[in-house]
């Protein structure tokens, strides 16, 4: 922040000093004044991880439940989980953020309400369903349970694409036709950036969707933590369920508290 | 500003003698699922360095004719020519850089900060940050916002009226030699209304644009218009300065649309400067002796010359009239203002360092005004 030379140690020098020490200070007390609510759910998530843990190190744990519980076991499988959420939220980004852009193109527009009507359709199948289906018809594995999550979270992104591009002013529009953007420019400098927020929040809940999703991502073999629940279930060892049950949360709170900061921030740069 | 100076002068009807900048010729516009046209067969041509205002009740195709000046509207038929040059067919993009464009509420871009819109247009023209950083700068400074207070901020921490400055200098910054205007001061209060329309004035009278303004206020169209252009269901029904369209409206649609307060909104046009005022003279403090001239206006004057208080009156006596003063930049609309507000029947003229010029009468009013012989 200060740039001051501490070679000329005068005076002055100081004074611009402390008061840019002093206009950091404010600075960081707006932030948090605006942002302390972003501290509580990941406090909820550590005490909840600390509860667990203490439990769990109480317990006697037999050869079997220290076999799965093992750190290498359990990371695996976390990473896995992650994995397939990231995977398929991504995939999400890349088909339905330019979908939506076509979308709401002039020429496009008389099929942009089929075309949300089907997303809605995609959207009300449970995902469960559609991952057995898709392993049926495609193969088991993590290929066909990414590809399963895209379909199931790829309408929120889409409709918000649409909506967040539709609630751009028109005028706002218009100016920009007006000074002599092409539509292109229009498009990537003016719309987009003003529909950002709104599509983010829809990425939000695809990412949160696809993490919960992702669980029963094992039912087709494509690993994740809901193998861990598999295990416990038929190893009947409850130890082993209240952990996979803990971990399964906490990723859950934690990335969607990761989103929520990203959103935040992209929303404080878009003005 | 553009120079046309050296271009061949295309004499206009009214032999104003400046070259036209924007012509429409035979511009017709019917909007697809429609037979009747929004404009149809509209002829107009604005000179160099005026401002036409165009006005008309809503759906009268005053906007339609403004958007297709720059093209944002397609017409069906006819030719637009810009100085000169028939622009129907080329690329409207380009041709829209080349045009200031001004809307409601300035339509500023939430997401960049004021010098950023002002330098859209520069920045798609390929200018250096150098350089549109200065000409941000430098038109901030033109509609009266300091550049070093307000160049980082962004749209909303502006008031209505300071983002529809910012508005005009983004119009204005690369320096276009047509403006087009949609109703600018539309959506902002009157009193910053008013304000931003004397500042308007004054920035042009340096930029000296030719601007197409589009309004449906005729107070706006009459103080603002070198020209008045009256719209009724696409066709012009008349085209003259405002001072004709109030005294002589071509037809009945006219005459209805301007309405009863012609007369009074009339006086916004008569300067004070151009009129036959009553001759005034001037005594100073505690000089006595001023009877005997009966036919003139004597007033008591202080040590710089400004008149403080009637001494002798033609026709009346002096005492408890007050002695109120009009500056002579002013309009007669002015001092009938300041005559109403202090309930005096004569009004003394004055120029800028506060001196007497002359007397304006209430009966002046109603007995006629004489206007000087114009000195071109």
């Amino acid at each position: 922040m200060s740039t001051a030379t501490t070679e000329t140690v005068d005076a002055q020098a100081e004074a611009a000093v402390e008061e840019g020490e002093k206009r950091e200070q404010t600075r960081l007390a707006a932030l948090w004044s605006q942002h302390y609510d972003l501290v509580i759910l990941p406090a909820i998530i550590v005490l909840l991880l600390v509860f667990l843990f203490l439990y769990v190190g109480t317990r006697q744990l037999d050869t079997i439940e220290q076999r799965v519980l093992a750190p290498a076991n359990v990371g695996g499988l976390l990473w896995q989980q992650i994995l397939l959420a990231g995977a398929s939220t991504v995939l999400v980004l890349l088909i339905a953020v330019p979908l939506g852009i076509a979308l709401s193109r002039r020429g496009a527009r008389r099929v942009q309400g089929p075309v949300l009507a089907v997303g809605g359709f995609a959207q009300a199948l449970p995902p469960f369903g559609v991952l057995l289906l898709m392993a049926f018809w495609l193969d088991f594995g993590f290929t066909t349970a990414v590809v399963g999550l895209t379909i199931a979270a790829l309408l929120p992104v889409l409709r918000n694409t649409v909506v967040g591009l539709q609630q751009v002013d028109q005028s706002l529009i218009e100016a920009a036709r007006g000074m002599g953007m092409t539509s292109r420019q229009t498009l990537f400098r003016v719309e987009i950036p003003l529909a950002v927020p709104v599509i983010v929040a829809g990425l939000r809940v695809a990412l949160v969707l696809n993490v919960g999703t992702a669980t029963l991502a094992s039912y087709i073999g494509a690993g994740g933590l809901g193998e861990l629940v598999q295990q416990a279930l038929r190893l009947n060892r409850i130890n082993v369920l209240l952990v996979a049950g803990g971990i399964i949360a906490a990723l859950a709170l934690l990335i969607d508290w990761l989103a929520g900061v990203v959103e935040r921030i992209v929303v404080a740069r878009s003005g | 500003m553009s120079e046309t100076t050296d271009q061949p002068v295309v004499e206009t009807p009214d032999g104003a003698g400046k070259p036209d900048m924007i012509v429409l010729e035979g511009v017709e516009k019917i909007y697809p699922g429609s037979t009747q046209p929004a404009v149809s067969q509209l002829d107009l041509s604005i000179p160099q360095g005026e401002i036409v205002m165009l006005i008309g009740p809503s759906g009268c195709g005053k906007t339609t004719t403004l958007k297709m000046i720059n093209r944002l509207i397609e017409p069906t038929s006819g030719r637009i020519l810009l100085d000169g040059k028939d622009v129907t067919h080329v690329n409207g993009d380009q041709l829209r850089r080349e045009i200031g464009y001004v809307i409601q509420q300035g339509g500023l871009f939430p997401h960049f900060s004021i010098a950023d819109n002002i330098g859209v247009v520069p920045k798609m023209l390929g200018w250096d940050k150098q350089r549109i950083r200065q000409r941000a700068d430098e038109l901030l400074h033109l509609v009266g916002l300091e550049p070093s207070t307000f160049r980082d901020r962004y749209p909303r921490q502006l008031s209505g009226g300071q983002q529809q400055r910012v508005g005009v200098a983004r119009a204005l910054a690369a320096d276009p030699p047509v403006m087009l205007m949609d109703e600018p001061f539309g959506a902002i209060d009157p009193i910053t209304r008013d304000r931003l329309q004397d500042e308007f004035l004054e920035i042009q009278r340096t930029v000296g644009k030719t601007i197409a303004f589009v309004t449906h206020d005729l107070q706006e169209a009459v103080k603002l218009g070198d020209k008045i252009a009256v719209f009724a269901t696409g066709r012009l029904e008349q085209y003259d300065d405002p001072d004709t369209v109030l005294t002589r409206p071509a037809n009945d649609f006219v005459s209805d649309f301007v309405g009863g307060g012609a007369a009074v909104r009339r006086l916004s046009l008569l300067e004070l400067a151009h009129l036959e005022l009553h001759p005034i003279e001037t005594d100073e403090a505690g000089a006595g002796g001023a009877a005997g001239r009966n036919g003139t206006a004597v007033a008591e004057v202080d040590g710089s010359g400004k008149p403080v208080s009637w001494r002798h009156l033609p026709g009346g006596d002096a005492t408890g009239v007050p002695l109120v003063t009009v500056p002579i930049s002013g309009t007669v609309y002015d001092a009938v203002d300041v005559m109403l507000d202090s309930s005096a029947s004569l009004v003394a003229v004055v120029d800028e360092e506060g001196r007497a010029q002359g007397v304006l009468h209430w009966n002046d009013l109603v007995g006629g005004l004489r206007t000087r012989e114009r000195d071109a």
